[in-house]
C-alpha cells in the first residue's frame, strides 16, 4: 500500500494550524514565511523611504516620497470608549495619513525570495477615520453622507487602502497592486477593488528626469486613468456606523512569482479570481534587487481628514 | 530585551511660524525622547519646543513636568520624556526671527 506522504504532510500541518489559538484564523501556504503579532512590536514593517543621494540630502528624494509617516504600535485608543485594542490582545500596527488630500502612508515589508512559486499575504485590517469633534451642522454631511444615526459622514471621508508587492527576479521587477477605493475625490461612495495597468514611477525614472512629481501624487500609479476596476459590483464592507468601532477584515492576496502574475484575491467571504488581471513589469533591468519580496500597505485620504489603516496581524506564507 | 522604536516625526518640515506634529500613539512605551534638528538653521531667531500629551489623540495640552525649550535654531537638541500617557506630539513656535529653519524631528520611544 502506498502512502501519499504530501496529502498526510499537508493534513498534518493544517491539524496543527486549526488548533493553534493564533495561527487558525489564517489559511497560510505550505511554508509561512512571517507571522507579524503587533503586541510584540513591528516585525519588520517600517515607513517605506526614498532614495536619497551619497550625501543623504533631503532634496534628492521624490518628494511625493518624502513623507510615508512612521507606522505606530496602536491600542486603538478614541475619544468615546478609550481602548479598543486588537483582535488579539491590546495592539495592533496603525498606519496614518495627514489631514492633507492626497496625502498617502505607507509601511513596507523587506524580504527576498529563496524559491518561485505561490506567494500569500493575509492580514486582518479595519480602516478608520479620526473622529471629529465638534462644528456646526456642516460636520454632520460629507459627499454621499449625511448623518441619520447608522451612516456616518466620516465613512465618506475615507478615501482608500493598498496591499501590494514589489517583487524581482531576473532583474525583472514587478507590482502585483490591489487596491480598495472607498470613495473619489468629492467623497463619494466607490467601495470596490482597483489594479493599475502600468508600473509604479520609481526614484531612477526620476534621476533619468522622466518625472517629477509632487507631494501628494498617488506614488502607486499616478494617473487615475490608469486604474481599472476589478468588477463593478459594489464591494459592501463594515466599517461599522462611526469612527470609533473597529470590526476586523480578512484580506488575503496571492501571486505567482514563477509566472510574475497575480492569482486571488480574497475580502472576506468574497473571492476574486485575479488570473486576467494584468502585472505590468518594469521595461529596463533593475539592479541591486535579485529576488526582491516584499509587501507594502498604505492608506490614502482623498480630503483634509486623517485616514487610519489598522492591521491587526499579518501573515506571509509561500509554496516553496 | 524592551521593545524600542524610533519613529521620524518629520524629515524636513519648514517651520511656518508654529507646527504641532502628528499625534503618534504612545500607549506601550514607558520612557520617550524627541531629537529636533535644524537641518537649516535659523541664526538670531528663538525657536520655543513643548511637548504635548492627549487623552484621545485630539484633544491636547502641554505635559505637566517638561518646561519649555528654547532653541537658537541651530545645530541638534533632545527632550527626554516619562509619563506622557498614551500620546505625543510636539508644539514647536517660532517666537522671534525672520528665517525660517528646515526641521527633522525623530521621537524614540522604548518600554
Amino acid at each position: 500500500m502506498s502512502i501519499d506522504t504530501a496529502s498526510v504532510a499537508a493534513g498534518v500541518r493544517e491539524g496543527m494550524r486549526s488548533t493553534d489559538l493564533r495561527l487558525s484564523k489564517y489559511n497560510p501556504l505550505s511554508r509561512i514565511l512571517t507571522f507579524d503579532d503587533f503586541n510584540d512590536g513591528v516585525h519588520g514593517w517600517v515607513e517605506l523611504g526614498g532614495n536619497y543621494d551619497g550625501r543623504g540630502s533631503l532634496e534628492s528624494l521624490d518628494r511625493h516620497f518624502r513623507d510615508f509617516r512612521p507606522p505606530q504600535l496602536s491600542n486603538a485608543n478614541f475619544f468615546d470608549v478609550g481602548t479598543h485594542g486588537g483582535m488579539t490582545g491590546t495592539y495592533s500596527m496603525k498606519l496614518a495619513t495627514r489631514r492633507r488630500p492626497g496625502h498617502t502612508s505607507t509601511a513596507i515589508r523587506r524580504l527576498t525570495m529563496s524559491g518561485r512559486g505561490l506567494l500569500q499575504i493575509e492580514a486582518y485590517v479595519a480602516w478608520k477615520v479620526e473622529a471629529n469633534l465638534g462644528g456646526g451642522e456642516e460636520a454632520n454631511s460629507y459627499g454621499d453622507i449625511t448623518w441619520d444615526a447608522n451612516s456616518h459622514p466620516s465613512e465618506a471621508q475615507f478615501g482608500a487602502f493598498t496591499v501590494a508587492t514589489d517583487l524581482c527576479s531576473e532583474g525583472v521587477r514587478y507590482h502585483n497592486v490591489m487596491r480598495f477605493q472607498n470613495t473619489d475625490w468629492d467623497g463619494h461612495i466607490v467601495q470596490k477593488w482597483m489594479y493599475p495597468v502600468v508600473a509604479e514611477p520609481t526614484p531612477h525614472e526620476r534621476f533619468e528626469g522622466k518625472h517629477d512629481y509632487d507631494t501628494y501624487t498617488d506614488f502607486t500609479a499616478p494617473d487615475p486613468d490608469d486604474w481599472r476596476y476589478l468588477s463593478d459590483v459594489r464591494q459592501e464592507a463594515c466599517y461599522n456606523e462611526v469612527p470609533t468601532k473597529i470590526n476586523w477584515h480578512y484580506v488575503r492576496f496571492v501571486v505567482d512569482t514563477r509566472t510574475r502574475s497575480n492569482v486571488e484575491l480574497q475580502f472576506n467571504s468574497d473571492v476574486y479570481d485575479l488570473r486576467d488581471v494584468p502585472v505590468p513589469p518594469y521595461a529596463e533591468k533593475y539592479e541591486s534587487l535579485e529576488n526582491l519580496l516584499n509587501f507594502y500597505f498604505s492608506v490614502r485620504t482623498l480630503g483634509p481628514h486623517r485616514n487610519f489603516l489598522f492591521l491587526d496581524s499579518v501573515v506571509i506564507s509561500a509554496d516553496w | 530585551m524592551r521593545q524600542s522604536q524610533s519613529a521620524v516625526i518629520e524629515r524636513g518640515a519648514e517651520l511656518e511660524q508654529v507646527l504641532e506634529t502628528e499625534p503618534f500613539e504612545t500607549a506601550w512605551a514607558g520612557e520617550a525622547r524627541w531629537y529636533v534638528q535644524f537641518l537649516r538653521p535659523a541664526p538670531g531667531s528663538t525657536v520655543e519646543m513643548r511637548v504635548q500629551i492627549s487623552p484621545d489623540g485630539i484633544n491636547w495640552i502641554d505635559h505637566e513636568s517638561v518646561s519649555a525649550v528654547q532653541s537658537e535654531a541651530v545645530g541638534l537638541l533632545s527632550i527626554p520624556v516619562e509619563r506622557f500617557g498614551h500620546w505625543l506630539r510636539l508644539r514647536v513656535e517660532q517666537k522671534a526671527g525672520q528665517e525660517s529653519p528646515l526641521l527633522r524631528i525623530y521621537l524614540e520611544l522604548k518600554e
